[in-house]
């Protein structure tokens, strides 16, 4: 609560009591907008390429959507169309969508670098799967796959069988990009893509001056799995849900909500109280297994490799795990949700797995008490970590930051109260901040957020244990085939372990969607790093990626 | 050579049992060489037990089991491991500056080695017990840093660069606090001779409920045993004060490059290296060889294991600490300290005799 | 420095009580829940060649290839490939397709991870575990069909 400004001096246009006013917001925007478009939970702005910036900038400004949540691109049979998923970080529940339809033959937009910051990759991935391009934007290059690819695989006329030509340099010296010219004092130096501390398959292109970091410059796409193109491919009913667990592979589960919710809500489906309850306590198992690991990381990256820490978040990560395999049947890969509820009920005896859980959470408290013993109290750990990797909440926001990363730099923004879904809001937990906005501050958050969870998992335990046997219904009737209608568009959000993971889905009407865009946390906090780390030191580079907590098969999808 | 004060060295106790003149130069040298033989040997020994208690002790701090497999308690790893590490493929990447490229892992592993010459073990082990012992110490251990230049100067890979440039860096820093926490100590005993500082040593301090505390100077001044302890870690490069390998920054800083038989070397010199840290406090502030019942030379082994595993324990809960506040610890905090502390001995040394 | 000593302390502790959270596999063989997803086992016996599996696995991991009649000639399902989703058991009629909690296959080439129905139908018990029985799945949903005994072999 802490950083709501006082809004009052200047209220928002199209704000009222009941949500959003689209007709003010509408009259806002004036000429620039061409059409409005009726998406399921919000609206769509459609304006022209070349206004694209005048519209956003005045709908940031005036109507005090200061959160680009996600760049959507695709292309219709006679159209490329971008999407801006425009929030609050006030209230998320405001939702704004601008899109941008562009020719088929000279497919150029405007860029929206100019006033949300976070475009800039968002853009260039949607040029690089599409082939969307955007004027004014700084550095339009392809970001997920290779330089040399030939085609946007993503585009309705990409030849899936042409054969790409990578271009393999043996010869080429790889340090060729060296900046140690004569006249500079600077280093050049790959971080990556193979290296201890970047957590997966991550290039940081970094210039050193002498031990700091003069520019740092992150170069993702080792880790692409065609994941949205995966999902394009299958059916609603089932086929897409076992992939978002291969999102963020660290938290798995809580992915799979995403999903369910933009699933569920484009084809009005209901999911019974008794699997709210049960989708709330494994999503935030999983949550605390997911926030252990980054812990534990996290330690490595400040401890050195003999760290006891690393071991001693991955026993507790593991009963977590072990709870969950119990309940899902998997210890990551879960696949435990359902369209209208989940697969399983609670394992017989039920007795045994809630004391197996509750004995997980009594050791709990101990166990933290240990880590702040050896991670937060310890002075070299502070001095290590105050103040470095520091993230202002205003730099944030242009970046799109969100979950613990935002949190810690003080931004009071957590999808599970200020938009709320599954069983939250009828339980007692609060949302945790630090003002400190550096990478103590980021350990800080994840460390109460798992006293958080806690909480929560305790309250649904007892829920579920009084739930009466005869309404513990697992999944509400849902067709055993979907298909929405088509061209209907959805945008919608959960929290998971990182942030906000959003799923955009087009559907055209078949039983598999048309678009399927995700929007995963990572993506845009990792966006931030050179703002934070440009001017630090080597070690505090690569502190402040690990309290980013960024897991790449997220990042690159 | 020095002629004998107090004990005779090895050499010349193997020159009386094998019957050889020390006053011919050569048989000196023969009776010398066995003797820098069997430190050699020893010392090696033990270093190659760390591989596979490093692991042990590892595995303990973090609730792990860790080798069991071969030999009895996994003992046989060590024989395991060395046969693996010497028969995989010696890569020496292109470009490398050659003679400097071969020479570091000789000199960081020799460096180590040649400091053992002049420590005391008990029964009779020292090789030579000159009257410069000391300085002759340190001298040899901050060769190392040479090697450690080398290696990363040669490696032609600029993480092995940043390494070796940042252990020179902390090996400036703290040599100086360690030299002087090490002569506030010769002020004490008013030699340099090793064998003489232990000899200081063995007075009793005080007596404790019949039990003799013996004048160790890490109970006689436990703060300049408490700073050589953290100069030390810096010296030999362990954590918090690791930052020239910080895998997790650099890789594997100036190791990175190297690969089989010169990986082994650095890896044992460098473990060497500790023990020789090792032995230099159990020499200066342990009372060396010393202890009851049991025989001078397996309690200078127990404490310098003692101080291995200290510095093992370290590493599983220190943090590393920058670089920049290493070298802001180094010289601002340990220098003023090593200072503090050696003019305050020398106060009370000179007025207290 | 008390932080610092807390924190040694603490690994302290931890070395001297003993304690270890890990296993000495493959001596002792881990606990996996009943629900556990593993290796897929196959009856040609209960099989109606229905393809349900074929066409709810969403990455093509199942093959299977009848005659003009629906008569199965073959089933053949790559275990590396597959995701151990269980959509394919969730959806069979007939429990022909079952997951055991089996977790351990190696092969030399990916090639030998392509089982076919023999090889499927070969795929041990883990502790002999009976996956259909400690799931209980929740088959109402579907089919309402696929209780009661199922006899394998
Ligand atoms: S478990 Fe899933 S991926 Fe594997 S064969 Fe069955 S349906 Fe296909
Ligand atoms: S779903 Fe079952 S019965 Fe149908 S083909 Fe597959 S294994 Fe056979």
């Amino acid at each position: 609560m802490s950083l709501e400004e006082p809004r009052d001096a200047k209220p928002e246009i199209g704000v009222t009591d009941d949500g959003l006013d689209y007709d003010a917001l509408a009259a806002l925007l004036g000429d620039t907008l061409l059409d409005r478009e009726d998406h399921v939970t919000t609206e769509g702005f459609v304006v022209r390429p070349d206004d694209v910036q005048d519209a956003l900038r005045t709908l940031k400004q005036e109507a005090g959507f200061d959160h680009c949540s996600c760049v959507t691109a695709q292309e219709y049979q006679d159209r490329y169309e971008s999407i801006y998923h425009l929030k609050k970080y006030d209230d998320p529940t405001h939702e704004l969508s601008v899109v941008v339809p562009t020719s088929r033959d000279d497919p150029v937009s405007q860029s929206a670098n100019d006033v949300y910051r976070t475009a800039d990759w968002h853009e260039r991935e949607a040029y690089d799967l599409v082939g969307i391009e955007y004027e004014d934007h700084p550095d339009m290059r392809r970001i997920l796959l290779p330089e040399t690819w030939q085609g946007h695989p993503l585009g309705r006329d990409y030849d899936q069988t042409q054969p790409q030509v990578v271009t393999l340099r043996e010869h080429a010296n790889p340090l060729q990009e060296d900046h140690m010219a004569d006249d500079t004092d600077t280093m050049f130096i790959n971080v990556g893509p193979h290296h201890p501390a970047t957590h997966g398959v991550l290039h940081l292109k970094t210039v050193l001056d002498g031990e700091q970091v003069a520019d740092v410059e992150p170069d993702i796409g080792y880790l692409h799995r065609c994941e949205e193109q995966l999902c394009q491919q299958c059916t609603y009913r089932h086929q897409i849900m076992p992939y978002p667990d291969r999102w963020d592979y660290t938290a798995n589960l809580i992915n799979e909500w995403s999903y369910a919710r933009a699933a569920e809500t484009l084809a009005d489906i209901d999911v019974p109280e008794y699997a709210q309850v049960l989708r709330t306590m494994s999503a935030e198992l999983s949550r605390m297994a997911g926030h252990f690991l980054a812990l534990g990381t996290f330690a490595l990256d400040v401890y050195g490799e003999f760290t006891a820490i690393f071991q001693y978040a991955f026993r507790d990560r593991e009963i977590a795990q072990d709870i969950l395999e119990d309940l899902t049947g998997q210890r990551m890969m879960h696949n435990y949700f359902r369209l209208g509820g989940v697969v399983w009920d609670l394992p017989n005896p039920r007795e045994e797995f809630f004391e197996k859980t509750r004995d997980f959470l009594d050791d709990l408290p101990a166990k933290l008490d240990e880590y702040h013993d050896m991670i937060t109290s310890n002075e070299i750990f502070q001095v290590r970590c105050v103040n470095t990797g520091v993230l202002e909440p205003d730099v944030a926001k242009e970046y799109g930051a969100t979950g613990p990363v935002a949190r810690g730099s003080g931004i009071d923004y957590d999808l599970r109260r200020d938009d709320p879904y599954g069983y939250y809001p009828e339980l007692d937990w609060d949302v945790v901040t630090e003002d400190g906005c550096d990478n103590y501050a980021r350990v800080l958050v994840r460390m109460q957020e798992v006293e958080e969870s806690a909480k929560i998992v305790e309250q649904c335990l007892d829920l579920l244990e009084d739930w009466p046997e005869d309404e513990r219904t697992l999944q509400s009737n849902v067709p055993r085939t979907i298909k929405p209608e088509p061209d209907t568009e959805i945008y919608s959000a959960i929290e998971n372990a990182k942030g906000e993971l959003g799923i955009y889905i087009r559907s055209d009407g078949t039983d598999k969607p048309a678009r399927f865009k995700i929007r995963s946390p990572s993506f845009s906090n990792l966006q931030a790093l050179p703002e934070m780390s440009n001017g630090e030191y080597v070690a505090d580079l690569i502190a402040t990626l690990g309290s980013l907590d960024i897991i790449l098969g997220e990042v690159d999808r | 050579m020095t002629g004998p004060l107090q004990a005779t060295t090895l050499p010349e106790t193997l020159s009386g049992l094998l019957g050889l003149n020390t006053n011919d130069p050569l048989q000196w040298f023969l009776a010398a060489l066995i003797a820098s033989a069997l430190v050699g040997t020893l010392m090696l020994t033990n270093t190659a037990l760390v591989i596979w208690a490093k692991r042990k002790i590892t595995a303990a701090f973090t609730d792990r089991i860790a080798i069991n497999r071969v030999g009895p308690f996994g003992l046989l790893i060590i024989v395991a491991d060395a046969v693996r590490l010497l028969s995989k493929e010696l890569i020496v990447p292109d470009e490398v500056d050659r003679p400097a490229y071969d020479l570091a892992p000789l000199v960081l592993a020799s460096s180590a080695l040649l400091g053992f010459a002049v420590i005391p073990m008990g029964n009779g082990i020292q090789i030579a017990d000159p009257e410069t012992g000391l300085a002759y110490v340190f001298a040899v251990a901050s060769l190392a840093s040479l090697g450690l230049v080398m290696a990363g100067y040669a490696s032609n890979n600029k993480y092995s660069f940043l390494g070796s440039l940042r252990a020179v860096a902390q090996n400036l820093a703290y040599e100086i606090p360690l030299v002087l926490t090490g002569v506030s100590v010769v002020i004490f005993a008013g030699t340099l001779r090793l064998s003489e500082i232990v000899a200081a040593q063995s007075e009793t301090l005080f007596t404790l409920g019949g039990l003799a505390i013996p004048s160790w100077y890490a109970f006689v001044n436990p703060f300049a045993f408490v700073l050589f302890m953290a100069a030390n870690l810096a010296e030999v490069g362990r954590n918090p004060f690791d930052i020239p390998e910080a895998p997790n920054e650099i890789v594997a800083g100036y190791m990175t490059e190297y690969s089989s038989v010169y990986f082994v070397l650095l890896y044992l010199g460098e473990f060497i290296h500790v023990f020789l840290g090792a032995a230099i406090v159990t020499t200066l502030f342990l009372g060396g060889p010393a202890g009851p019942v049991l025989p001078g030379i397996v309690w200078f082994l127990i404490k310098i294991w003692a101080v291995f595993l200290f510095t093992q324990w370290t590493r599983s809960a220190v943090p590393r600490v920058r670089i920049d506040q290493l070298i802001e610890i180094g010289w601002k905090g340990m220098l003023v300290l090593s200072i503090a502390n050696l003019v305050l001995t020398a106060v009370i040394v000179g007025v207290l005799v | 420095m008390i932080g610092i000593l807390k924190g040694m302390a603490t690994t302290m502790k931890h070395a001297l009580d003993g304690e270890t959270f890990t296993v000495e596999y493959p001596d002792t063989a881990p606990d996996v829940s009943p629900r556990f997803r593993g290796v897929h086992k196959f009856s040609q016996e209960r099989c109606i060649w229905c393809r349900q599996c074929e066409n709810v696995c969403p990455n093509d991991t199942i093959q299977i290839v009848t005659d003009e009649q629906r008569n199965g000639e073959q089933y053949n399902l790559h275990i590396g490939q597959c995701i151990y989703c269980r959509l394919c058991e969730e959806v069979c009629p007939v429990d022909a397709i079952l997951l055991t909690q089996n977790f351990e296959f190696t092969a030399d080439t990916k090639d030998e991870l392509a089982y076919n129905k023999e090889q499927l139908k070969n795929v041990p018990w883990y502790k002999d575990i009976d996956p259909l029985e400690s799931r209980e799945p929740d088959r109402g949903a579907w089919i309402g069909e696929g209780e009661g005994e199922i006899d394998y072999q």
